[in-house]
């Protein structure tokens, strides 16, 4: 190293003792009143975001509550001897289809439960036939049927469970 | 070259980084001087090394996760975000040469304030003269200068805050010292 170089290198360490060696303490105010700010600004978007997703979680619980939800369509029988409101597409009369079905409707069936019904197990998926009684066969019902009618038969609809045991009975005419 | 973090930088960065205020004074006031020292003597405009400092320390409370301490220091990685930040003000001023031409210089001022006998005269008028010839140098070698002369890195730490290779660090350090004794020599020439 000559001469010119060892003077270079005193010049540069004098430089580098040389002047201010610290920012002013305006940059740290300014420094922290940003953090601050920036503290402010996410806490603000942290309770915003609680709230979106509050408030995404309230109506997909919504959402799935309306769709599942809706009144149970099996067919159930009461305990009692009130009829029973069953949602069910009509069943196919024997000869043609009705109208409402070929439709795809629902229409609603109070079904009258059957002695000893209730001592079945529950109904889990259920079929709708439509038989031919005869006319007597209301007063198992506790209807009352006079003798001459007794022979004649009446249309109904029979409500069968998934063992094939019928639970109940609703009457078309 | 020192690793990673050191002293619970890296503690204090994540804290910063989250908001904690008391955390980031620690880190700020531990590493504040080094930056704007070199922003400073890169630019040689006070204005510029506070706004450097400013962005510099936002970046860090912005996020830590901008830091890898596989790469290299913290230093290293503060002078490298400060150089970006120095490189691109210069280039949006066009203020390479501003300083040198700028006979109020704050440097000058400070010089001219405190001393009054004629060795020191000359001893400041030396230290300015040298300060106005690294201001002068190409930023490629002013930045070697600025952090292994002025602000003592080491080659390693340098080459990591530059983003460049080690060897690249030695041969413009050393073509820098040598435009530097030339600049020294003539003006010296010039005087006599």
């Amino acid at each position: 190293m000559n001469d010119n170089e060892l003077k270079l290198l005193e010049g540069l360490r004098c430089l580098a003792a040389d002047g201010p060696r610290e920012a002013p303490a305006s940059v740290e105010h300014r420094l922290v009143g940003e953090l601050r700010r920036r503290s402010r600004v996410r806490r603000r978007n942290r309770w915003l975001g609680l709230g979106a997703f509050g408030a995404i979680a309230a109506t997909l619980a919504v959402t799935l509550w309306i769709r599942t939800a809706p009144v149970d369509q099996k067919p159930t029988l009461a305990r009692s001897q009130a009829p029973i409101a069953v949602k069910a597409a009509e069943p196919q009369p024997p000869a043609a289809v009705a109208p409402a079905y070929e439709r795809g409707a629902e229409v609603a069936i109070n079904f009258y439960p059957l002695p000893d019904a209730d001592e079945l197990p529950p109904i889990e998926s259920a079929t709708i036939v439509r038989v031919q009684l005869p006319m007597s066969s209301l007063r198992l019902m506790g209807l009352p049927v006079t003798e001459d009618r007794a022979a004649e038969f009446i249309q109904a609809d029979m409500l069968l469970g998934q063992d094939g045991l019928a639970r109940g009975v609703h009457f078309v005419r | 070259m020192s690793n990673g973090l050191t002293n619970g930088d890296g503690d204090l960065l994540r804290s910063s980084s989250r908001g904690d205020e008391a955390a980031f004074l620690v880190f700020y006031r531990r590493h504040q001087a080094r930056v704007y020292r070199f922003a400073l003597q890169m630019s040689g405009q006070p204005e510029i090394a506070e706004e450097v400092t400013q962005d510099v320390f936002m970046v860090v409370m912005g996020s830590s996760q901008k830091y890898d301490p596989k790469r290299g220091s913290i230093t290293a990685y503060l002078y490298g975000v400060a150089r970006n930040f120095v490189l691109r003000r210069l280039e949006q001023e066009r203020c390479y040469l501003t300083a040198l031409d700028d006979p109020e210089s704050e440097f000058a001022d400070i010089a001219a304030d405190d001393h009054d006998t004629l060795r020191d005269l000359t001893r400041n008028e030396r230290i300015e003269s040298l300060r106005k010839a690294v201001l002068a140098l190409p930023p490629a070698y002013r930045e070697v200068v600025v952090l292994c002369d002025l602000l003592e890195l080491d080659y390693a730490e340098a080459a990591t805050a530059l983003d460049c290779a080690i060897g690249t660090v030695r041969s413009r350090l050393h073509r820098a010292r040598a435009l530097l004794t030339e600049k020294m020599r003539a003006e010296e020439r010039c005087a006599v």
